[in-house]
């Protein structure tokens, strides 16, 4: 079997599909991208078991084959490579490979296609469409806030809910939750899954910066991503996702109109004084003036700022991680927000105050149990 | 290395002198301070007391047989810490680097304070200004280490004073006691004396090599000592980095609802200390000592909390999974580190309002009525956690670690 390629073209594509290669995969043929031939059009898949990825190219080849070729050679071959055309060809008896390029030949092993685990494909599947701009935005507004215990699956993934007229995006690590809804995306009947943490990061990768339609399809088990060239399969979380509709409270009365900018740059110049393990920072909000304090006692560091604020409702004050605070911040778009409150000990939520009619979002964040009694 | 001054100051017979202080009928005889229990131990002793061959952590019983006109004293560990922190705040105000190494031992650098002063007269001062202040007898050894200058507090003792020029360290431990190093304890003592070593000078002479052979690297260390290299920093006074509690029996015990429960007390009532500190703690630890004094301890990495619903469990899942020998139990203890400034960080699935209520609600009556005015049902029958008192044979330690 043999091929020619553009070195710059293959590099491309493979890039794209890199990500999912692991360092230490439970199988060692998993260091590979399996290369096949098909009518000149070359399939290259890469894999981690849980997640798939797969590119499509088109190259010069007489006949039809396969190989699993090692990733980090190939890819190192062809980053150091001036763009020119490269043939690659393999011996399908030993499974070595030749690459010949205009500045001299290189040799490597590759290993048996067929050892290369089977990618499931798409069976009674269910689909959407939805365009690149809205999935990376639901991936970057949710993803920072999935958790890391490995003890709770169901909250390492963003969990994806289907509805009539809306979808809803929700992430949490029970310490924060953030629920980002678009009008905009819809389907005929309610589907819901939780789509694993890595996935989500490898797509926000490789989703292309102009608009392009994504097409989502998943059935029980998969969910499949489709677009330009590149396809992701990714297995889905099987896990019960908490019940998060009930943990969002509904009278948080207590609210605080801020500009998002001077909060946050405040948070960010005070955390710097917090605790460097806890990042607790306090909230204190008397009349229309919001203090943000932190201490460090082990290095005597402490750090306060005022700023104004619309408020109405009690006085009130309030212990938060500003890691939290600093990261949902930093996904607002909006010039203000407002923070909703209603007791020291219970959840706060931060909404944008201006923002686009297609999208709802809510973050919310739990309190640290401040001791403040005399 | 030439021109530093370490200070060491060590309180004289602490306990004894505190308890002198507040009943003056005590001077001039011979005090025992400890529990007299079964398992009890002299924690301290007079200068009176040692001339009957009595020393600390002795067997009570076997000292009352020494000397039987003794006076023992139960002795009150928070009196002791109180007098222990008026000192500190004296040489804190005093000295620019300290390190408070136990309840009556302390390190001071004075390095560079010669140029105003002289380091040896500001000692003095340092030591008048405590003695003058709380009427405690107190010693301290001037030299350029650590190892030096302890060595000459033993030596100054009992209330006195002693400076050790640089340059004359070799000289004056040369006719010591090897006992008087340190390090040297009894079982290295010894197997120095099987040596033919008892001074001080022979070590001096021997050669390096030859002590690193007997043992191993402390040999290299017991060298260096002996000959008055010590390169060991004064380590400023810092926060404690872990809370423990343990817990002697009067008589071993197989009854794990029993151990079990005194696990849960001992838990809640750290748990309670960290809250009130406002501190997380990330490592939790659990110690058994068994009657044939092995001792093992287990101990678990955590996300960082302060709740008694987390730790608790915790806590006995470390338990269970220590106990499996289904010996007589010695000894239980709990012991939280990594601890870090904070609050708890609340659940937003797993706490409800309730409970964080009912934390603070809590925390505000132990606070207001004492540490066992509320506590779960089990931890009921746990007598004298509320008494923290190390001088008694049934003894539970709130340890302080620095």
């Amino acid at each position: 079997m043999k091929f020619i390629v553009s070195s710059s073209y293959l590099l491309k594509q493979l890039s794209a599909i890199n990500g999912v290669i692991t360092t230490n995969p439970v199988v060692p043929i998993l260091e590979n991208f399996l290369f096949e031939i098909n009518d000149g059009n070359l399939t290259v898949t890469a894999s981690d078991l849980q997640t798939s990825m797969i590119t499509e190219l088109q190259v010069e080849a007489k006949e039809d084959g396969s190989i699993a070729i090692p990733a980090k050679i190939l890819l190192e071959t062809l980053r150091n490579l001036p763009e020119q055309p490269v043939t690659f060809s393999i011996d399908s008896n030993t499974y070595s490979i030749e690459i010949n390029s205009d500045n001299g030949r290189y040799k490597l092993a590759g290993e048996n296609a067929t050892d290369f685990p089977k990618i499931p494909t798409v069976s009674d599947g269910y689909a959407v469409n939805m365009s690149s701009e809205v999935l990376s935005r639901a991936i970057n507004n949710t993803i920072f806030a999935t958790s890391n215990d490995e003890l709770r699956p169901a909250m390492t993934g963003v969990f994806v809910k289907l509805d009539e007229t809306n979808t809803t995006f929700v992430a949490t690590d029970s310490h924060r939750l953030i629920r980002y809804r678009r009008v905009d995306v819809a389907a005929d009947m309610a589907h819901s899954m939780i789509i694993p943490r890595k996935a989500l990061t490898l797509l926000k990768a490789t989703l292309p910066q102009e608009l392009t339609n994504v097409n989502v399809e998943f059935n029980a088990s998969n969910a499949f991503f489709n677009f330009n060239q590149v396809k992701m399969i990714c297995r889905l979380i099987d896990e019960r996702f908490p019940d998060y509709d009930n943990v969002i409270p509904l009278d948080n009365n207590n609210n605080v109109v801020v500009k998002k900018g001077e909060l946050l740059s405040s948070l960010k110049r005070i955390a710097i004084y917090a605790n460097k393990t806890t990042h607790q920072v306090r909230l204190k909000i008397t009349g229309s003036e919001l203090m943000i304090s932190a201490e460090d006692l082990d290095f005597s560091n402490e750090a306060n700022e005022r700023l104004t604020c619309e408020h109405d409702g009690e006085d009130l004050e309030i212990g938060f991680n500003a890691k939290f605070l600093v990261e949902m911040l930093g996904n607002i778009d909006s010039d203000e927000i407002t923070i909703k409150l209603s007791a020291p000990n219970k959840a706060g939520i931060i909404t944008p105050n201006d923002k686009d009619e297609e999208e709802d979002i809510l973050m919310l964040v739990m309190p640290v149990m401040l001791n403040n009694q005399v | 290395m030439e021109n530093s001054f370490i200070l060491h100051m060590d309180l004289d017979t602490f306990f004894v002198s505190v308890e002198r202080l507040r009943d003056s009928q005590l001077n001039n005889k011979p005090i025992l301070i400890g529990g007299s229990s079964d398992r009890g131990v002299v924690a301290a002793c007079s200068y009176e007391a040692r001339k009957f061959g009595i020393h600390s952590a002795m067997p009570m019983k076997l000292a009352m047989q020494l000397c039987p006109e003794a006076i023992v004293i139960k002795g009150s560990h928070t009196d002791y810490t109180k007098f222990s922190m008026d000192v500190s705040e004296i040489i804190r105000e005093n000295v620019p680097v300290f390190e408070k190494t136990s309840i009556d031992e302390f390190y001071a650098d004075l390095t560079g304070m010669d140029r105003f002063f002289g380091c040896f007269k500001l000692a003095s001062e340092l030591r008048d200004k405590v003695i003058d202040n709380t009427g405690l007898p107190i010693s301290f050894g001037l030299s350029i280490n650590k190892t030096v200058s302890k060595v000459a507090t033993g030596e100054a003792k009992p209330n006195n004073k002693i400076w050790i020029k640089s340059g004359t360290e070799k000289p004056f431990l040369a006719p010591l006691s090897v006992q008087k190093i340190p390090m040297i304890g009894e079982k290295t003592y010894q197997t120095l004396r099987g040596l033919g070593v008892r001074k001080v000078r022979t070590l001096q002479e021997m050669p390096k090599d030859m002590l690193v052979q007997i043992f191993g690297k402390n040999g290299a260390a017991m060298w260096e000592k002996a000959n008055g290299i010590d390169h060991s920093p004064v380590i400023p006074y810092s926060e404690r980095k872990s809370i423990s509690t343990e817990q002697t029996f009067n008589k071993d015990t197989t009854d794990i609802t029993r151990l079990k429960n005194i696990i849960l007390a001992m838990t809640e009532h750290l748990a309670y200390q960290l809250r009130n500190e406002n501190k997380l703690t990330a490592c939790v630890a659990v110690k058994i000592r068994y009657s044939d004094f092995n001792t093992y301890t287990q101990q678990a990495r955590i996300s960082y909390t302060s709740a008694d619903h987390i730790l608790i469990p915790k806590v006995t899942e470390l338990f269970e999974k220590l106990y499996d020998r289904r010996l007589l139990v010695r000894l239980v203890g709990v012991r939280f580190s990594s601890l870090v400034h904070g609050n708890y960080q609340i659940n937003l699935f797993e706490d409800t309002g309730e409970i964080i209520n009912l934390y603070q609600e809590m925390d505000w009556i132990k606070k207001k009525y004492g540490d066992r005015s509320l506590v779960r049902a089990k931890a009921l029958g746990v007598n004298a956690l509320r008494t923290f008192n190390p001088f008694k044979g049934d003894m539970r330690v709130a340890k302080v670690e620095t």
